[in-house]
Formats: structure tokens, sequence, C-alpha cells
């Protein structure tokens, strides 16, 4: 039982774009050291829920409550090009009140790339562009970090590495949501999974140990039923 | 959280460094000043027309097409990667991004004007003595009243297919008082007529500054939400 | 009754006011040509005049109603506010026309001028500048939420910029005097010219009324047949 509040909490979620619904009463919480992986088709939602979560939406009904601030990291890496990986990192913290050149370096070496502090994004290789993205998301250490897709188009170093950023935010008590087809890479870490089917939150469970394998046939078996 | 001032300084920062590492807008603008100036002088009976009678006309021409090259590329920057999306999740106020481009975009229109003034002087020959504060007191009012408003409507056009043709569109009625007005103060003050003349056309650029500026800062958030 | 259903008897009714103003603009013609005097200056020609002010008058009021409409879009959020401001300015840029094309042929026949840069004309030309920007950013964003904020924008810029522009015009004009001055409305009018005159605004506000009542039903039953539309995909 969680006596806290939760640190993300959607009610009654609801989003149209003009007449088409994308997203329809999803419902979810998530609390610190709650790692919940959402489950869906392209098309299923998946970024649209993420994106009403992190903010950057707002719902046409419904509500969504946060007690603590909220990172994102998504398939766009809201990187400037022009700018090298320090100076990108170095303008995030400032846009959070943060002046800290020691942080900018911590966060460089806790995502490899240290070595490459002061070239320019444009020469980052996409494993590169999204590593120094999700240190831009931690930068601030949000109580909730929102992840859509963030395993696609990553050689196998990055992929260790952002595995070891989410076993280290499970640790230390943050809540993860993470949106992906790649199970394989996540299922082992979360604590619960959500299926969305056609806009629908159609069950939302713990993962109970299940492997990839059986947390896809529940998909299959949710997709068919609706 | 940052203090509204540092965010839209550190916005207008990031902008600036960025247009000095890529110069391309700069380089365009003043090339596109350079030969409209030349342009005008060239396209006249110089029998019939002094350079003095078309100069101010001239050079405000200059001047507003020469910044609405670059207008644009303050919301385009942030489009790529959408890095939008990253100034909307920090812990910042809206007004604080209009600030900041406002403040970036007026760093860029000041340093073409900055190159064009000394060259118009050139090419026109003008009596220029003892005038110079004046005029660039009357030359940075206007920008002010154009480079807010084309702030704001950038930041709406970006989002549009045909974004270099909608922004002329939408800017040039918008430019009509500023520039009518720094046009006859320009002429004035070229002349070498008191600045008592004048009253009326300084009134109507101060008041349209004011008010301008303040009315985009406020209409800006709409222009954000998704 | 359904949503289409009320927006074929708001049409209906749209298309009765429009007809009683066009009954009315008849009425107005027939009173304009034959039982006004002629003016002593101008001639017959005058009688434009008739047309071209009442048709400035609507345009401005379109104007100003898209204007104070965009305001409380964006206090109210109710997208139906967004449509009327729609239906509002497309009606106004076709007065805007109907002035435009009106002004110079008045000017040309009794002037000498096909256009004079007074403050009237000019801020109405700008008015409908506006209208058609206010147009090409419509039809350039597909998201109905994203345009109806971005038009309420240009509205409320659009109708603060007016007086600037009139007081642009103004100052210019008090500089540089033209030879030739219009007075296109004087106070000194005589009462037959008047009632004509307040006739014919008349006429033109109810025409207004009719063409935004009509245009705004068609807004709704578009936006009915697109939902359907996405209901079925």
């Amino acid at each position: 039982m969680q006596p806290v509040e939760p640190a993300l909490k959607a009610h009654g979620v609801t989003r149209k774009f003009g007449h088409r619904t994308v997203l329809h009463d999803v419902s979810l919480a998530v609390s610190g050291g709650d790692f919940l992986m959402l489950v869906g088709h392209n098309g299923a939602g998946k970024t649209t829920l993420i994106r009403v979560l992190a903010g950057l939406l707002k719902p046409t009904a419904g509500t969504v409550q946060r007690s603590g601030a909220t990172g994102m990291v998504a398939h766009s890496s809201m990187l400037y090009d022009a700018l090298t990986a320090r100076e990108n990192l170095a303008f995030h913290g400032r846009l959070h009140g943060l002046n800290d050149a020691a942080l900018v370096q911590r966060i460089l070496e806790q995502m490899g790339l240290a070595p490459h502090g002061d070239r320019r994004v444009a020469t980052f290789s996409r494993g590169m562009v999204q590593r120094l993205s999700i240190g831009r998301a931690l930068l601030s250490d949000p109580e909730v970090l929102l992840l859509d897709e963030p395993f696609t188009g990553l050689d196998d170093a990055a992929a260790v590495i952002v595995r070891e950023v989410l076993q280290d935010l499970e640790q230390r008590r943050r809540a993860v949501v993470v949106a992906t087809h790649q199970l394989v890479e996540v299922v082992d870490l979360a604590t619960s999974v959500g299926f969305l089917v056609g806009g629908r939150l159609a069950a939302i469970e713990p993962v109970a140990g299940r492997d990839a394998h059986a947390v896809m046939a529940r998909y299959r078996e949710l997709a068919a039923n609706a | 959280m940052p203090s509204f001032w540092s965010a839209a300084l550190a916005i207008a920062a990031k902008d600036m460094k960025i247009e000095w590492r890529t110069k391309t807008a700069f380089a365009s603008a003043i090339v596109f000043a350079v030969l409209v100036l030349a342009v005008f002088y060239f396209a006249r009976d110089p029998t019939a027309v002094g350079a003095l009678d078309i100069a101010p006309g001239a050079l405000w021409v200059t001047f507003t097409f020469a910044a609405m090259l670059g207008l644009n590329r303050a919301f385009m920057l942030e489009s790529e990667n959408r890095a939008m999306d990253g100034l909307m999740l920090a812990p910042i106020s809206p007004s604080a991004i209009f600030v900041g481009k406002f403040l970036g975009n007026l760093a860029f229109v000041g340093v073409v004007e900055a190159v064009s003034l000394p060259l118009f002087i050139l090419f026109y020959d003008l009596p220029i003595v003892g005038q110079l504060p004046a005029l660039v007191g009357v030359i940075a009012m206007a920008t002010v009243a154009f480079v807010a408003v084309g702030t704001l409507l950038s930041s709406m056009v970006v989002r549009t297919r045909f974004a270099e043709l909608m922004l002329p569109i939408l800017l040039l009625p918008f430019l009509i008082p500023p520039i009518v007005g720094a046009v006859q103060l320009t002429s004035r003050i070229l002349s070498g007529r008191p600045l008592s003349d004048l009253a009326g056309w300084l009134k109507l650029l101060a008041s349209f500054d004011i008010i301008f500026v303040i009315l985009c800062f406020f209409l800006f958030e709409a222009t954000l939400e998704e | 009754m359904t949503r289409r259903d009320r927006a074929l008897v708001l049409a209906r009714r749209g298309q009765v006011i429009t007809g009683i103003a066009l009954a009315g603009l008849v009425g107005v013609f027939i009173r304009a040509l034959v039982f006004t005097p002629i003016e002593r200056t101008q001639g017959p020609a005058q009688k434009i005049f008739y047309v071209h002010a009442p048709a400035a008058w609507a345009a401005l009021l379109a104007f100003a109603i898209t204007g104070i409409l965009s305001l409380i879009y964006l206090w109210l959020k109710d997208r139906k506010i967004d449509s009327i401001a729609a239906a509002s300015a497309e009606v106004g840029l076709a007065f805007s026309v109907a002035m435009l094309t009106t002004g110079p042929i008045w000017g040309k026949t009794v002037w000498g001028t096909w256009w004079s840069w007074d403050a009237r004309l000019t801020s109405t030309m700008f008015i409908f500048l506006l209208f058609i920007g206010y147009r090409v950013m419509r039809g350039a964003i597909v998201d109905p939420s994203t345009r109806a904020r971005f038009s309420a924008v240009i509205g409320i810029m659009g109708l603060v910029l007016v007086p600037f522009i009139h007081m642009t015009v103004y100052l210019f004009r008090t500089l540089h005097p033209d030879p030739v001055l219009l007075k296109p409305s004087s106070p000194s009018m005589p009462g037959e010219m008047l009632v004509t005159l307040l006739s014919s605004v008349a006429v033109f506000t109810l025409l207004y009324v009719g063409f935004v009542t009509q245009r705004y039903a068609i807004a709704i039953l578009r936006d009915v047949r697109e939902e359907a539309a996405s209901a079925i995909s």
C-alpha cells in the first residue's frame, strides 16, 4: 500500500485531435519505485499518452496530477545540433535553475559521453544522441521519468547504458514509465505493465515475473477481445 | 526554478550562440541589405531625385525585409529535434520564452542594422554629423516594434507549411505605423529639422511600441499549447 | 433535434434575413436613384456613395466583431465562437471588396483619381488585407483548435492595429495634404440624402447578419459531416 501521494496520476484522460479520439478514458498512477511498461501497437496512443502525462498536451477531458517534476525522453532529442554536448546540458540545466559544471560532467560520464563532451551534437551517432537526451532529462533529477521508445535504433553498448540508467532510477525510488515494443529490454525491470488497445487502457497489472513472450500473449488476448 | 530573466536570457544567449556558429542567416540578411540599398540608389533618375529623398525609404525597406529573412529562424531552431518540447517541459514561464526569443531576434536585427547603417551612410553620402544619436534612437524604437510583432507571428507561422511566405503576408500590415513613422522621422533628422517638428510621429512610435510589446507578450502563450 | 437539424434551421433563418435585406436593398437603390436629389457638385455619380459607404461600414462592423469574438474565444475557448468569428471575417472580406471596387469608381468619376490615401479609405484597405491574412492563416492550419487559437491572436492584433493605421495616415495627411480633398460623408447632408444613406446602412447591416448566419450554419454542417466521416473510418 502506498501511503504517499502518487508522483503522477492520470484520471479519465481523453484526448481528441479534431474528431479523432486517440486516447479514451485512461487512468493510471505511479509512485516512487514503480516502473510501468506501456505496451501497444503503433497508433494505439502510446506517444500521445506520454505527451499528455508529460504536460506537453492538455487532455480533452480528464486530469493529470503531478506531485513532482516530470522528465521526458522521446524519439526527438530536444537537443541543439549546433551546440556541443556540454553546452546542451548546461543550457537545459539553466532552464531548471541549475548552474553546475560538475553536475554536467557527472551526467556526461554516467552516459558514457565524457570523451565527446565538447563535440557538437550534429556529429553524434543516433545512440550517442539518445544517451545525451536521457542525460538532459536526468539533469534535474525528476521524480518521474517518461520514456517513449528509448531503445529504438540503439546499438548494444548504448542499450546497456540505458538499462543501467533505468535500474539506477528504480533503485533511487524514482518513478519510470516506458512505452516500448522492445519488451525484452525492460520486462525484468518493470513492476507493472499497461496494455493500450485502440486508445484505451485495456488492463494494467503487475508484471508478476512474466517474460516478454507471456506479456505479448496477454496483449494479443486483450487486443482480440477489444 | 530559474527566475524569469535568467530563463529568458539563457534562451537569448543560446540563440545568439547558435546563430553565431552557423552564420547563415546573418550572411543572407547582410548581403540582401547591401543589394537592396544599391538597387534603390541606382533605380532612380539622379538628376530628378536626390539621394537624400529616397534615402529614408530605402533604409527602412532594407531593414525590414532583411529582418524578415531572419525572424523565422528563431522558432525554426526549436522545431528541429523538437527542442521546443524541451523548453515547455522546463519549469519556466512561457512568457520567458517570448522574451528570450524577442531579445535574440532584436540582437540579430541589431547586428544587421549596425552593419547596414554605415554602408547606407557611405552609399548615399549622408550628412550624418551630430544626427547619429537621434537616428539611432529612431531606429531602435522602430526595430523594437517590428521585432515584437514579428516574433509573435513567427511562433505561429513556423507551424504552417509556407512559413517563409506567411510571415510577410501577416507582418506587413503591422509594419505600417512604425515604418511610416520611422521614415518620416529619419527624413526629418537627415534634413536637420528640429525634433519638435516630429512630436506626433514620436508619440505614435512610442505608443505603438508600448502597446504591441505588451500585447504580444500576453498573446504569446496562446500560440504555444497544443 | 440533431446538430444538423439545428444548423439547417439556422441556415433557413439566415436565408430569410438575407431575403428581406435584399428586398430592402432594391428599395434603397430605387430610392437612391429616383427619389434622392442629385448632389450639386458631384452629379449622379455621387450615388455610388450609397453603396460605398455602407459597404465600408459593414466591413468595419465585421472586422470589429471578428476582433471582439477573438478576445472572447481566448477567454472561453468555445469553438463555436471561432466559427462565428471566421464567418464574420469571410463576410467582411466580401464587403471590403465591394467597398474597394466602388471607391475607385466613385473617385475616378467624380474627382479624377482612382485612389486617395485618406485615413478612412486606407484603414479599410488594411482591414481587407488583414482579412486576407486571417483567411490565409486559417487555410494553412489543419488542426481545428490550433486554427481557432491562431485566428484569435490575429483577430485581436488586427483590432488593435487599425486605430494605429488610421492615426498614421492622418498624421501623414496633415503633413502632406492632397490637392484633392475628399469628404465622403459631409455632416451637412440634406435630410433626404441622409435618410437614404441611413436606410442603406441599415440594409447592409441586415445583409451582414443574414450572410453571417448562413455562413455559420454552413460551418456547422461541414463540421457535422467531418465528424460523421471520421466516425466511419
